[in-house]
């Protein structure tokens, strides 16, 4: 439980401050169970919010996972024959393929380039506002709009992409009808709709970082690039564990893109879990199946949550 | 500084100078990686803006126009009828003061309750914090399409409200109310998350400082902590309001009646199955975004009030 | 182009006015000739209640005010006891809002589905059966296709009254084939290929730039259907137990649509797409095409210039035929005001407001009668998809239909880009299907 500290900033600046052992020594037990409620009264509306809205739809999605349930007739106990279906079903099998790679790909890539422009930002350029608008636009508007325009962009005839690859000499694709080159499609467009949300949390955590630490990393003679990875990348430590889990779990759900873009075509080369449970749930009327393949997607998402954990060795610094 | 009084808060202001004084041999590497630097920045916001430009140019088009091979970039005749046009497809006055009470309430809810949550879970020790911590985190990771089916059943159940007797037998529960599109969406996991990696950051100097000044436990988060993750506050603010205002499965499903529902729904008069018209719902989304710009453009401020000034009064 | 523009909206606007007043006129004719105590021996005032409606038609403004301030005053002018309050959805979040009514048990005592969902909500008991209300297969065929009244069947009886079909068949742009020397469009398979291949036009770096014959604007998995009928192919065996479309005529359907973009090469993957912002038909990238009826609705839109040589065709083949989906309404089983739902229900499908909603959406009505209207008369598409209703043939038959369709496209695809030959995509899908009708 430490905190990322100032170093070079005092504990306090007090001449009158009693020694600090004199304020643990009047009741210690009594202040720890004065805070432990202070800090359960404070988590309460939250747990009570997210227990009624969030946890008991998580735990009747598991509960369900182990039922055949049509939504007409009342869910009947399989045991695990939903989950022995899945581990069976090619279909499930390339989503989870798919969503891994989208996931491999998009995280890393838009987190670094993200971090990057979140620290070009931090600096008093004179277009910031602009420059943090243009790249925070992508976020702020409905997927569906916005994947219309990507279609074009992809569309092999009159497309921009291929117009601009001409120029360049590199010869076109088909995009988002070539099954090879459909999901590198919508990886781009993840990581382009991914990036403003990232670059916004780094900008708000560069706050938090004291300045004097780079004057005094300046007067050591450090350049800008040691300085980066020496200060900022260590300081925004908890707001990269932040991102990292949060573009994870954002990873492995994405829906809105492959609905509009591709369908999960073309021949399943785009399907992803989340789409699976969307055809399962609304379209097949599967809710015991969609139930199981959420639990799976679940199950993936703690482990690579963990591993993520190990990543950024915890998020305490 | 020292002429500073000095309180809790003067801790972690410190004294810095924004510019400090660099030795004239480097200003000339200095220009010329600034130049660098707003070249790259073009390039990459030109690539984030370039969709939004055709965005805006499509919703100023003709249908004659969309339909021309190659397509044009600007368009040569500038409908701006378009807009008025798209406005009448829909109620579209209520469906936006709705959404915009929907996505405020949202946002007030998840600023007080999240943040309460997350000052507590990176501030103040109690028994079960981290058990509590990782539940929310768990929380975030079943999809919204297998929640939203029991999440429906809930409103509908709600006890005592909508005609259901306690046991939420016999009536509509919240179904058709403001309380169903306000509440189950009202606080997020992901908001609480951020919150706790904000208050995370912050020296834990200052709250033992602040005790012994005698500020209550509550205090010593509103008026010592709170306000110096302004730019989380922001943050939190403009994405919490951002997703409600996109929302529109939810609202769809727990309402039935015009009235209540929302832009997004609007939106989707100009999609049919066969066929979009396109130049409305462009013109539709991009009436629809501007709200969210100018609310960035307000947000902004709070990124540039930064640690060095963020508790100076 | 700008006076063309202004027409189009006057046209569109126009449209939708007369829609409202062939409503109105229609609904007032039909009060007259038929008032609700003669048609059958129930006290109108009998009938009463709250009634909810759900439906992916009639959205927005212009769709809203023709029911509520058109239609439904006619209705409730009938029936002064009975009130309808609408909730209105689009058809692709239409799942969601049945999903969660019928989970939560508020089922909507009116509601409105697709071709090939009544089997499935009417052998789940959500649906109520109408035939026990009086409207029998044989009296609903006295005024639609028997085609078309099947989509409403289930086990013989009548669960849903459809009210508006789209249609899928083929169009030609005449003035491009009159240009390569064709006076009118292929009337067999081979001369198909032969006009698409003489039609498909390529730059110096064999770049499509136009198609001899579109396959791509419309989904997969209709376009399939559309080929699979003409070619004399059933999607299931007559007991809907088992698939049928991996017969011989099916995967020759199907090759025949692998060979045109890969022996033929009169398209490439990506020349277009279901949601492209055009159909290639009206900007004169495409020659001909497989195509929904409303390309009509959208050349009205952007070039009405091209109406004129918009000429639609049948599929050639064994059987030439075209595939129908359409929008069917049906009433709940738990309905507390079933009679009421009912004669909603025979209101909405009746001529007047049929022609009504069909009119505003550009589609084709149900009733073969209104043929002779004088929307379908302006819009030669429709007409054309009415003219040859008794060879229209529709999705479903099984119960478990909504969760096998969506197997259907991936198959396809599959096969149209050679990662399986046709009759292995067909036979793989097929044993996927069985498995699934056998669960």
């Amino acid at each position: 439980m430490t905190a990322l500290r100032t170093p070079d900033v005092p504990r306090t600046l007090d001449p009158h401050q009693p020694p600090r052992a004199a304020t643990r020594r009047s009741g210690p037990r009594r202040a720890a169970r004065k805070t432990g409620l202070f800090g359960w009264l404070m988590v309460a509306p939250a747990v009570f919010h997210i227990g009624l809205w969030t946890a008991i739809p998580v735990l009747a999605t598991i509960a369900l996972s182990f039922t055949d349930y049509d939504i007409f007739d009342a869910p009947a106990w399989i045991g695990v024959e939903n989950y022995v279906e899945i581990f069976q079903d090619p279909v499930f099998g390339q989503a989870t393929w798919n969503t891994l790679v989208y996931t491999f790909w998009t995280v890393p890539a838009s987190m670094a380039i993200a971090m990057v422009i979140a620290v070009a930002l931090n600096q008093n350029l004179r277009l910031r506002t602009w420059f943090r608008t243009a790249f925070f636009l992508p976020q702020v508007t409905a997927t569906v709009a916005i994947a219309m325009v990507w279609l074009w962009i992809f569309n092999p005839q009159q497309g921009l992409l291929n117009g601009v690859l001409a120029v360049v000499g590199i010869p076109g694709q088909a995009w988002l009808a070539d099954p090879e080159w459909a999901l590198p499609s919508v990886i781009l467009v993840g990581a382009w709709q991914g990036i403003g949300i990232k670059m916004l949390i780094y900008i708000a955590a560069l706050q938090n970082v004291d300045p004097s630490l780079y004057e005094a990393a300046a007067v050591d003679g450090a350049g800008p690039i040691r300085k980066f990875f020496a200060i900022t990348v260590p300081m925004l430590k908890p707001a990269t564990f932040f991102v990292l889990i949060i573009s994870i779990i954002g990873a492995f759900q994405v829906f809105d893109q492959i609905y509009v873009l591709t369908d999960g075509g073309p021949a399943n080369s785009t399907t992803m879990m989340t789409y699976e449970v969307y055809r399962s749930a609304f379209q097949n009327f599967e809710m015991g199946m969609a139930s199981a393949q959420s639990v799976l997607l679940f199950l993936m998402l703690l482990v690579m949550t963990i591993i993520g954990r190990r990543a950024t060795k915890g998020d305490e610094g | 500084m020292t002429a500073e009084p000095l309180t809790t808060r003067s801790l972690v202001t410190g004294a810095h100078e924004d510019f400090v004084a660099k030795p004239a041999g480097r200003r000339h590497k200095r220009w010329v990686g600034r130049l660098i630097l707003n070249l790259a920045l073009t390039l990459g916001a030109l690539t984030m803006v370039v969709p939004f430009i055709w965005m805006i140019a499509t919703s100023l088009k003709s249908p004659a126009e969309l339909a021309e091979f190659p397509p044009t970039f600007l368009p040569k005749v500038w409908e701006w009828s378009n807009y008025p046009e798209a406005l009448q497809a829909a109620p579209f006055a209520s469906y936006f003061r709705n959404s915009f009470i929907i996505s405020a309430s949202h946002t007030v809810i998840t600023l007080v309750f999240a943040s309460m949550a997350g000052y507590s879970l990176a501030r103040v020790r109690f028994r079960g914090r981290e058990l509590v911590f990782l539940g929310f985190v768990a929380m975030l990771m079943i999809p919204t399409y297998t929640k939203i089916v029991p999440q429906f059943l809930l409103v509908k159940f709600m006890p005592l409200f909508g005609g259901n007797d306690i046991l939420g037998q016999g009536g509509s529960g919240w179904l058709n109310t403001w309380w169903a599109l306000i509440i189950p969406g009202g606080l997020s996991a992901t908001a609480i998350f951020l919150f706790r990696q904000f208050y995370l950051s912050l020296p834990t100097e200052l709250a033992e400082a602040a005790r012994i000044d005698g500020l209550s436990e509550f205090r010593i988060f509103s008026r010592i902590y709170t306000p110096l993750i302004k730019p989380a506050i922001a943050t939190v603010a403009l994405l919490t309001f951002q997703e409600s205002w996109n929302n529109f499965l939810w609202p769809l499903l727990v309402t039935t009646r015009d009235d209540l529902r929302v832009i997004q729904v609007g939106l989707a008069v100009f999609q049919q199955l066969d066929g979009t018209q396109w130049q409305y719902l462009m013109a539709g989304t991009t009436m629809a975004t501007i709200p969210m710009v100018l609310l960035f453009l307000f947000c902004q401020k709070y990124f540039i009030q930064g640690f060095t000034n963020a508790g100076i009064k | 182009m700008t006076i063309w523009t202004t027409r189009h909206r006057r046209r569109r606007a126009a449209r939708v006015g007369t829609a409202i007043l062939t409503a109105t006129a229609l609904g007032i004719a039909l009060g007259a000739c038929s008032s609700p105590a003669a048609e059958d021996d129930t006290d109108p005032n009998a009938i009463s209640g709250d009634l909810t409606m759900l439906t992916p038609i009639f959205e927005g403004t212009a769709g809203q005010k023709l029911l509520e301030e058109e239609l439904l005053p006619q209705f409730t002018a009938m029936y002064p006891d009975v009130t309808v309050s609408v909730d209105y959805t689009n058809y692709a979040r239409l799942n969601e809002k049945l999903t969660t009514g019928v989970v939560s048990g508020l089922v909507p005592d009116v509601m409105m589905m697709g071709v090939g969902w009544i089997e499935a909500f009417a052998d789940r008991g959500v649906l109520a059966n109408l035939s026990d209300g009086g409207l029998t297969a044989e009296s609903l065929e006295e005024t639609m296709t028997p085609e078309i009244v099947d989509a409403g069947l289930w086990n013989g009886d009548v669960y849903g009254v459809p009210i508006m079909l789209d249609a899928r068949f083929g169009v030609a742009r005449m003035d491009i084939l009159r240009e390569a020397g064709y006076d009118h469009p292929p009337q067999t398979w081979d001369e198909l290929v032969e006009m698409a291949d003489t039609l498909t036009e390529r730059d110096a770096n064999g770049k499509l730039t136009r198609t001899g014959f579109d396959m791509l604007t419309i989904e997969p998995r209709q376009m399939f259907e559309t080929a699979l009928f003409s070619n004399g192919g059933e999607l299931f065996s007559d007991d809907n137990e088992s698939p049928a479309f991996d017969s011989p005529a099916g995967v020759e359907a199907l090759q025949r649509i692998v060979d045109l973009f890969h022996q033929e090469k009169v398209e490439d993957t990506g020349f277009s797409a279901p949601n492209a912002t055009v159909n290639p038909l009206i900007n004169g990238r495409a020659a001909m095409a497989i195509a929904h009826n409303n390309v009509w609705t959208q050349a009205e839109a952007a070039d009405p210039e091209v109406l004129d040589d918009l000429e639609p065709f049948l599929i050639p083949g064994d059987a030439p035929s075209m595939f129908v989906g359409g929008t069917m309404a049906a009433v709940s089983a738990t309905s507390a005001h079933e009679r009421a739902a009912q004669k909603l229900v025979e209101f909405l499908a009746s001529p007047g407001p049929a022609l009504a909603a069909n009119q505003q959406r550009g589609n084709v009505p149900a009733l073969t009668a209104l043929l002779d209207s004088e929307y379908v008369q302006d819009d030669r598409l429709v007409q054309f998809a009415m003219e040859n209703l008794s060879v229209a043939k529709r999705e479903g038959g099984p119960p478990k239909w909504l969760g096998l369709r969506g197997d259907v496209a991936p198959a396809i695809e599959n096969a149209i880009l050679r990662k399986k030959t046709a009759k292995a995509a067909l036979t793989d899908l097929a044993a996927t299907f069985q498995k699934k009708l056998d669960r």
